[in-house]
């Protein structure tokens, strides 16, 4: 079985902040890590490989320095790492992020199943992996709780539903994207990391690709655009009530339906 | 239910006069019913003791003058942070008045010239981490209890995990100012880094535990803060080679702000209790080692060494943590061991003793071979990296009889081997009210003796937390 | 296309190269060998054209693909359901869906596929639709994403509408950007404010880096425009029982509704174990007098579909268990609501707690810490306020139930 794992390379905090002045975004260093959410997934691949025996592919897309999080990949479990990274996907939405690791997934050859984690902690959209899904064709499944099954054609998944939690088989090939729920993800191994240290990672670029047309990709190929980026309101507001215990009840019973809480 | 005479005064209505006339009401509590049960103990389990008044002092002048007329009418004084000390320290045996330095918790300087922070003593240890970060400075001295107050932290000389590189709490106290039983305030040291003008009288105030005086103000030492941090869980096939290899880490010179052991069945433990898995359980037995530094690269250099001689030492692997996520998974756990070992019987008494690193795997063998010997259920994790050992005895079924008895005897047995490696009752909890007989034993006659001289140059009317060290009255509540 | 150009006559100082590398949040600029350049990280902010002009251009593009947008008519909302039992996100996306047509003069209109719902459409019209269009097949039982997606793409092509919106639920969450990525366009997720311009461009915001920046977004050059909305952001109108609409049931071919997925079980979702991941809080504390009197706090955290935790005296009094403990050697919450009762705020307490989104501390000292932090701080005795705040509970509930049967 071959499995792609997509991941991110994210700041390693969210803690950024909106320059009153300038209205830019500020941030300390550029310190970045592995999207936490993805190591769900690297972790549920490693564990289908403990059990099947499967290689593990890993990609991600952006800048020469997110090679980092494709070796740390290694130390996690991964076999084989690949960066697509080109200056033609900068500014890239939500399609044109799927657009181009569908285009890398194609690229790389031979997926049986697809994962990703259930979304990023920077932009927080959790929609590209049902996106690279329907731009593969394959069938696809969100919030996956837990993989119990993994046959020959066809994997058995718990997904999480609205309102109740649904067993499904889906087949192969297809592309989950999984939950924090799945699993506990390892740490990376230092063992490991000695080991693959010099292992290589296999670089591509939009011309490399099936569909090479630039207005394809980045934000050429980015359906939304973002207008500007403004700090939240706080609505730290804070109030005191005094009353007879009748009066309190009912404020306090507003607010509930308020926050629609019942 | 004491044992010694009392000779203190009990409060009549004048003395609560007089102390309305400093605290005003809003600062001034009588009598049990009227006390907050907080007030009667702290985290020794099984202690309860009212004090006959409850005072918040506003600053150093309120203090001066309740010492004052304590000490001329002989009422017992007992000083309390937040009652976080797990020995009875801050118990007030005798009743009195209590001083609580709640109210006194505004950090009132940052020196950034001399890199030393002046504050209140009741300004609480994670306020004060906090305070200091945000202006890239580092309190290292890292105590467990982070909603201790930083008065309580220096008065028992609070250590923590980061002892291993950093030191203890008494490594970065500057100077204090302090308030004499008789109400004369005091300054010992001060923004300076060098003193060699005569005895320590700072150092004598360092884990006094409240029988010398009042801390009124303290000035702290501050370092840059280190920019990275980093952790490595490293898991062995059995606890005595996990321990072993800590001198090695230690000769390395390569030195990691922690190291801490863990079992794999604590580690059990805390996940049962946390209904969360840790990254790693398939050990018998871990070390868990931190390292900071200002940049990734320097971190790197060092982790790497340590990691190197801990895989010679036959570690199964390393295992890296080097995210905010991945610190929670590991730290998170760390952080409940206590209550998942308290959560996993019906009582549990504990010792906080100190031996030479190098004796921590001999020693730690020793109790294993107690819990068989004595048929007692036996948990411990610690600091492997600064020799202090948090050893855990569990009643389970027992009958108060049996467990009263068994935990006495066993106790014995660990303090006598640890003074027979060198080492000392207390690494960081203090010695309080229930460590005192310990103490005895470590200091014999002679020592005692001079613990007593020193607390009565000081407070001559032994007004200041009676019963505990210094001390000759002894009282049991048991 | 458009991109930013890097315009430089000669070569930059590593000093200098430095500093213009830390301008970009993104770390996307970078300095090789004296030279500049930019990398894929680049989000196109174009903060380095306002704090480096001398080095950056921002090039529009020459020409934008316009679209004629008085094509697409309508505004869309996706009927979630479970086995035909209307999710109610569905009638608060209709409040908003009415609010955003009547501004630029369309109709709202309802996708609602299922099996065995075609007698359910009148509801959709009583909240807020003005037609609704039925997928009513055997192979649209389960929900499953192939043949539900096949629906979608068919009612598009049909209706052509401007603006779709669906339910920020993990089904929503799958549906939209399966149906969004078919046509092309844009998908914005999880909105929090929502408002239309003249030219039917959806204004939309959203919080992006786990809420600490706000983004507006818009999809200029695509329709329909898609976006996803999490449950209790809007509110539903009121239901009016004379509004008129239209139900068409519409048909599709059984060809286009296979799928690779084939559900073996449902079954209900467990309640949240640990108190870490509980929406709402209901905390004991030391205000409760007797082990009896914990009836009061099960029977709202009952009313309330909350969990009930507790501060420490009361384990130790063994009332309740350890793992319900809030606190600094306890669990650090932050639900949603936590409604603390006869707490008075230690400092181990606060900090468990404290990032909780709302806070109602209820007690009868007016000088507890808890008020320091407490959103709404509600002074009284929690054995008067409690049994009378049940009260409302249930007759709030009643109510809603009216509205809804």
């Amino acid at each position: 079985m071959d499995i792609t794992v997509c991941i991110k390379q994210v700041p390693s905090t969210s803690e950024v902040e909106i320059d009153q002045e300038t209205g830019n975004l500020k941030r300390d260093g550029v310190d970045a890590k592995i999207n936490p959410y993805d190591l769900f997934a690297i972790e549920g691949a490693v564990q289908i490989k403990e059990q099947t025996g499967a290689t593990i592919n890993v990609v991600t897309m952006g800048p020469n320095q997110a090679a980092d999080i494709l070796h740390e990949a290694f130390t996690l479990g991964a076999d084989h790492g690949y960066l697509i990274t080109d200056r033609k996907c900068a500014g890239a939405d939500v399609l044109a992020t799927a657009k181009a690791l569908s285009e890398g997934i194609k690229k790389i050859g031979k997926a049986d199943l697809i994962i990703c984690g259930k979304q990023t902690t920077d932009g927080d959209t959790a929609q590209v992996g049902a996106e690279i899904a329907e731009l593969l064709d394959i069938p696809h499944a969100n919030n996956i709780l837990a993989i119990k099954e993994i046959k020959k054609e066809s994997l058995v998944v718990d997904v999480d539903m609205p309102t109740m939690i649904q067993t499904i088989e889906i087949k192969l090939p297809c592309l989950i994207s999984v939950d924090k729920d799945l699993n506990q993800p390892r740490l990376p191994s230092y063992k490991v990391k000695k080991a693959t240290k010099n292992k290589e990672i296999t670089a591509y670029g939009v011309c490399d690709f099936e569909d090479s047309n630039e207005m394809h990709y980045g934000m050429n190929g980015s359906a939304t655009q973002v207008i500007r980026i403004f700090p939240p309101t706080s609505n730290s507001n804070t109030e005191s009530w005094e009353g007879t215990s009748d009066e309190l009840a009912t404020k306090i019973a507003d607010k509930i339906v308020e926050l629609k809480i019942l | 239910m004491t044992t010694a005479t009392m000779q203190y005064e009990a409060i009549d209505q004048n003395d609560v006069n007089y102390l309305l006339s400093i605290v005003g009401e809003e600062g001034l509590f009588v009598g049990e019913n009227n006390i907050h049960d907080d007030y009667s103990g702290d985290e020794l389990a099984g202690i309860e003791r009212y004090p006959e008044v409850l005072v918040y002092p506003k600053n150093t002048q309120e203090i001066s003058k309740i010492l004052k007329y304590a000490n001329e009418n002989r009422i017992p004084v007992t000083s309390r942070g937040q009652g976080t000390g797990l020995v009875g320290g801050s118990v007030a045996l005798y009743g009195g008045i209590m001083l609580s330095t709640e109210k006194m918790n505004n950090i009132l300087e940052l020196d950034e010239e001399n890199l030393t922070v002046t504050v209140e003593p009741g300004v609480l240890l994670m306020d004060l981490t906090a305070f200091v970060e945000s202006h890239d400075l580092f309190y290292p001295p890292d105590p467990g209890e982070k909603s201790a107050s930083i008065g309580g932290n220096v008065s028992t000389n609070a250590g923590g995990m980061r002892a291993v590189k950093y030191g203890v709490t008494r490594d970065f106290v500057r100077g204090i100012e302090f308030v004499m039983p008789d109400g004369t305030v005091m300054n010992f040291g001060g923004k300076i880094v060098k003193n060699s003008s005569g005895y320590s009288l700072k150092d004598f105030v360092v884990g006094s535990e409240g029988t010398l005086g009042v801390i009124s103000k303290l000035i702290l030492k501050l370092l840059p803060l280190p920019k990275h941090k980093l952790s490595l869980l490293v898991p062995f096939k059995d606890l005595s080679s996990a321990i072993k290899t800590v001198p090695e880490i230690i000769k390395s010179k390569s030195i990691p702000t922690a190291i801490e052991f863990m079992q794999g069945k604590v580690i059990l433990a805390s996940e049962e209790f946390l209904g969360k898995k840790f990254p790693d359980n398939s050990s018998d037995a871990y070390l868990l080692l931190q390292f900071d530094g200002n940049s990734k690269e320097e971190i790197e250099m060092n982790y790497e060494k340590v990691a190197d001689i801990c895989l010679e030492c036959g570690a199964l692997d390393v295992l890296i943590s080097d995210t905010d996520e991945r610190h929670d998974s590991l730290w998170t756990a760390r952080g409940a061991f206590l209550e998942a070992i308290k959560a996993s019987t019906t009582q549990m008494d504990e010792c906080d003793v100190v031996v030479p690193r190098n004796k921590v795997a001999d020693f730690i063998i020793f109790t294993d071979q107690c819990q068989k010997e004595c048929d007692i259920r036996i948990s411990s994790f610690g600091h492997a990296g600064d020799g202090n050992l948090h050893v855990y005895l569990l009643r389970d079924e027992m009958d108060e009889e049996t467990w009263n008895k068994k935990a006495a005897a066993v106790f014995e047995r660990m303090y006598q081997k640890a003074f027979e490696m060198g080492g000392a009752v207390s690494g960081e909890h203090g010695i309080g009210f229930a460590k005192l007989p310990y103490l005895e034993e470590e200091f014999g006659e002679k020592g005692m003796e001079l613990f007593r001289r020193i607390k009565l140059a000081f407070d001559p009317n032994e007004i200041m937390n009676p019963g505990k060290l210094g001390s000759n009255y002894r009282v049991s509540l048991y | 296309m458009a991109k930013i150009e890097i315009v430089q006559k000669s070569e930059i100082s590593a000093q200098e190269g430095a500093a213009i590398q830390e301008i970009c949040p993104f770390g996307a600029i970078e300095y090789i060998d004296g030279k500049l350049d930019i990398s894929a990280g680049c989000k196109m902010c174009k903060i380095c054209t306002k704090e480096k002009p001398e080095y950056f251009t921002y090039v529009e593009d020459e020409e934008r693909e316009e679209i004629d947008k008085s094509l697409w008519n309508g505004v869309v909302v996706y009927v979630e359901h479970t086995y035909g039992k209307i999710h109610p996100v569905t009638f608060e996306l209709l409040g908003k869906a009415r609010e955003l047509a009547e501004e630029i003069n369309h109709e709202v209109i309802c996708l609602f596929a299922g099996y065995n719902i075609a007698d359910k459409g009148g509801e959709l019209i009583q909240f807020g639709a003005d037609r609704v269009y039925i997928y009513d097949e055997k192979e649209l039982e389960d929900y499953r994403v192939e043949p539900y997606a096949a629906v979608f793409e068919d009612f598009i092509k049909h209706q052509k509408p401007s603006v779709v919106l669906v339910g920020g639920t993990t089904v929503g969450r799958s549906l939209a950007p399966r149906v969004a990525a078919r046509f092309r366009t844009g998908l914005t997720a999880d909105c929090t404010s929502l408002s239309i311009d003249e030219n039917t461009d959806l204004a939309q915001i959203r919080p992006a880096f786990g809420g600490n920046i706000m983004a507006h977004i818009k999809t200029r050059d695509k329709r329909p425009q898609f976006a996803t909305v999490r449950y209790k952001i809007f509110s539903a109108m009121e239901k009016d029982e004379r509004r008129a609409g239209t139900i068409e049931i519409c048909s599709i071919s059984k060809e286009l509704l296979k799928s690779g997925i084939t559900v073996l079980e449902s079954k209900e979702k467990p309640k949240a174990k640990y108190i870490e991941d509980a929406e709402v809080l209901v905390v004991a504390g030391k205000g409760i007098q007797k082990e009896e009197d914990l009836a009061i706090i099960y029977e709202l955290a009952d009313q309330l579909g909350a969990m009930v935790a507790s501060t420490r005296p009361l384990i130790e009094a063994g009332w309740t268990d350890p793992k319900v403990q809030i606190g600094l050697s306890g669990r650090t919450v932050k639900p949603k609501l936590i409604i603390t009762c006869g707490v008075s705020g230690s400092v181990q307490f606060i900090a468990g707690m404290k990032n909780s989104e709302q806070i109602i501390a209820i007690n009868t000292d007016p000088n507890a810490p808890i008020f320091n932090i407490a959103n709404y701080s509600v002074v009284g005795d929690i054995y008067e306020v409690i049994p009378k705040l049940l009260e409302k509970l249930k007759l709030e509930k009643r109510e809603k139930i009216e509205v809804f049967v």
